[in-house]
C-alpha cells in the first residue's frame, strides 16, 4: 500500500432509512496512485462505498477522509469542490441525453469555469484517446453501450481527477469493449491518478494484479494484494 | 468558478424549445394573472380619465338668500374665483331656465312665480380637478348672502369614493393573482424539474454548484414571465384598439380613451416587470427542493 492515504475509512456505517445496514464497521485506506478493485456480489456495499467517497450519500457514523478532509463533517458549499477533483464513470453511464458527446465530455471542465478554447482543446484530445472523435456531434442515445460507456470514462477523465471511482464499468460491455475500457482506466492509473475500480467481474480481477478489497454483507471480508490471494486459486 | 451567463441562457433557451408544453403552461398561466391585472389596472385608468374629463366642466352656484345683493356677490365671487367666469342668474331667469329645461311639461309651473326661486352667482371652471372644485366651492361659501354652495357634480365624488375603494381592490386583487400565480406558476415549472432531474442530479455528481444548476432555471422563468406578461400586453393594446373607439361613440364620452392614458408606459412596464419577477420567484420555488438534496 503507497505510504500517503488519499481516502480513508474509519469504522464507517451506513444504514438506508428502513432498510438494513449497507456497510458495517468498515476501515480501509486507499493511498496516493494506488489501484484498487473493490469486489462482492450484488448488495455487498460496493457502489454505496463509492457514494460515500465522492458525497453522494452521507455516512451514518464513522470517519471518512477524502483528500484529508473529513466529508462526513464537510459542508454543503464544499462538496462541488471536492466532486471536481473526483472523476465517477457510473455504471449506468448517467449522460445527458440532450447534449453532444462533446458536451457531455465538456460539462465538467465548462462546470470548473474553463474558457472555451481550453475546453475544446481538452476535449477532442481525451474524445481521440477513446476513440470518439469522428463522433463527438453524436447524441448518446444514438450511440452503442459500450460507445457511451467510453463517453462516460472520456468524462470521467477529461478534468485529469486526481481520484478515479468506477462503479461496474465494464458491466454492460462485451469482451472486446471491456478490454478497451480497462485500458483507458489503466493509462490513467499509469498516469498518476489513484483508481478504485467496483466489480463483481473476477475476469478482470484475474486479468489484472491489483489490490482487491473484498465486501460481503457490508463488511470488508478481505483485503489482499491481488485476486489470487482472496480465491485461493 | 466563473459563470457564463450567454452560456446559461443559451441552456434556458435550449430547455424551453426541449419542452413546448411545459413552456406554453408557464406562459400562458402569467399571460392570464398579468392580463387580468392589467385589465383592471387599464379599466381604473380609463375610469380617472374619464372622470377628469367630466370634472372639468364643472360649474358652481352659490344661491343666495333673499334680499341679497347680487352686485357685491357677484364681484366677491369674480375675487375668490380668480378671475373666472362668473354670471348672476337672477330668480325670473332662473325660472325661466326651469322652464326651458322641462320642455313641454312646463306647463305645470303656470301661476308659479320667480320670487320662489333663489337669485344666485354662477362660477364656470373649466378644466379644473373635481379636487379644485371642491376646494372653490369652499371658497366661495364666503360670498356675501351665500346660503348654499353646490358644484352640481356630487355624483362624480361619488364616482371617486367609488373608484378610490376600486384601486384597493385592486391592490387586493393582484397581491391575491400574484401569490396565486406562483404557486401555480411554480408547480408547473417544479413539473418541468422534475422532469430535468436527472440532468440536475448530474450536474451535481460532476461538481456543479447550486448556482450553477439553478441559474438557467431563473433565466428560463424570468424568460417566461416576460413572454406571457409580452402576451398580455399585447392583448391589452388589440384589446383597447378594437374597444376605446365603440365605448366613445356608444356612450357619447366626451374623452377620448387614448391608449397613451389607459395604458400608460408605467402600467406597461409595471406588467412586463411584475411578469418577469413572477416567472423568477416561482422558478426559485420550483428548483430549490432539487437543489436542497445532495
Amino acid at each position: 500500500m503507497a505510504s500517503e492515504a488519499l481516502v480513508q475509512l474509519f469504522h464507517v456505517y451506513k444504514q438506508y432509512a428502513g432498510e438494513g445496514p449497507a456497510l458495517t464497521d468498515v476501515t480501509l485506506q486507499v493511498g496516493k496512485g494506488e489501484f484498487v478493485f473493490l469486489t462482492g456480489p450484488s448488495g455487498a456495499g460496493k457502489s454505496t462505498l463509492l457514494k460515500l467517497i465522492f458525497a453522494a450519500e452521507p455516512a451514518t457514523s464513522g470517519q471518512l477522509l477524502v483528500f484529508g478532509r473529513n466529508v462526513a463533517k464537510i459542508k454543503a458549499s464544499q462538496v462541488p469542490a471536492l466532486r471536481r477533483a473526483i472523476g465517477v464513470i457510473f455504471q449506468d453511464f448517467k449522460l445527458l441525453p440532450h447534449r453532444t458527446v462533446f458536451e457531455n465530455v465538456a460539462f465538467p471542465l465548462e462546470v470548473r469555469g474553463l474558457g472555451p478554447r481550453d475546453v475544446s482543446r481538452k476535449v477532442n484530445a481525451m474524445l481521440r484517446s477513446v476513440g470518439l472523435e469522428l463522433k463527438a456531434a453524436r447524441f448518446p442515445l444514438s450511440l452503442s453501450g459500450g460507445e457511451q460507456q467510453r463517453v462516460a470514462v472520456a468524462r470521467a477523465l477529461v478534468g485529469d481527477p486526481a481520484l478515479l471511482l468506477a462503479d461496474e464499468p465494464t458491466g454492460n460491455l462485451d469482451p472486446d469493449r471491456t478490454l478497451e475500457v480497462m485500458d483507458l482506466i489503466e493509462g490513467a492509473a499509469a498516469r498518476g491518478t489513484t483508481v478504485v475500480v467496483a466489480t463483481h467481474d473476477r475476469s478482470l480481477l484475474e486479468r489484472h494484479q491489483r489490490r482487491v478489497i473484498a465486501l460481503e454483507a457490508g463488511r470488508v471480508a478481505s483485503d489482499g494484494d491481488a485476486f489470487r490471494r482472496i480465491s485461493g486459486s | 468558478m466563473a459563470l457564463r451567463p450567454l452560456s446559461f441562457v443559451r441552456r434556458a433557451l435550449e430547455a424551453m424549445v426541449r419542452g413546448p408544453f411545459m413552456t406554453a403552461v408557464a406562459v400562458g398561466t402569467i399571460f392570464v394573472a398579468t392580463f387580468v391585472t392589467g385589465l383592471f389596472a387599464a379599466s381604473l385608468s380609463g375610469a380617472e380619465r374619464l372622470l377628469g374629463a367630466w370634472a372639468g366642466d364643472v360649474q358652481i352656484a352659490v344661491y343666495l338668500a333673499p334680499g341679497a345683493d347680487l352686485g357685491a356677490a357677484a364681484r366677491a365671487a369674480e375675487a375668490l374665483a380668480g378671475g373666472r367666469e362668473v354670471e348672476v342668474v337672477t330668480p325670473s331667469e332662473a325660472l325661466r331656465r326651469l322652464k326651458a329645461s322641462l320642455g313641454p311639461e312646463a306647463a305645470a309651473l303656470e301661476g308659479v312665480g320667480a320670487e320662489v326661486l333663489p337669485a344666485s352667482v354662477e362660477v364656470r371652471a373649466p378644466g379644473i380637478s373635481l379636487q379644485e372644485a371642491r376646494a372653490l366651492a369652499g371658497k366661495l361659501a364666503a360670498v356675501p348672502g351665500a346660503r348654499d354652495v353646490d358644484f352640481g357634480n356630487a355624483w362624480l365624488e361619488k364616482v371617486e369614493l367609488l373608484l378610490s375603494r376600486l384601486r384597493w381592490a385592486g391592490l387586493v386583487l393582484f397581491a391575491a393573482l400574484a401569490l396565486g400565480t406562483a404557486v401555480l406558476v411554480s408547480n408547473t415549472l417544479r413539473l418541468g424539474v422534475f422532469a430535468r432531474r436527472d440532468e440536475i442530479e448530474i450536474m451535481k455528481l460532476v461538481g456543479a454548484t447550486d448556482a450553477y444548476v439553478e441559474a438557467p432555471f431563473l433565466i428560463e422563468g424570468v424568460l417566461q414571465g416576460l413572454a406571457g406578461s409580452g402576451l398580455a400586453v399585447v392583448a391589452l393594446y388589440a384589446l383597447h384598439a378594437i374597444l376605446a373607439p365603440r365605448l366613445v361613440s356608444a356612450v357619447g364620452l366626451a374623452a377620448p380613451l387614448l391608449r397613451a392614458q389607459v395604458l400608460p408606459p408605467a402600467l406597461v412596464l409595471g406588467l412586463l416587470g411584475g411578469g418577469a419577477a413572477l416567472g423568477l420567484v416561482a422558478s426559485a420555488l420550483a428548483v430549490g427542493r432539487y437543489l436542497r438534496k445532495p
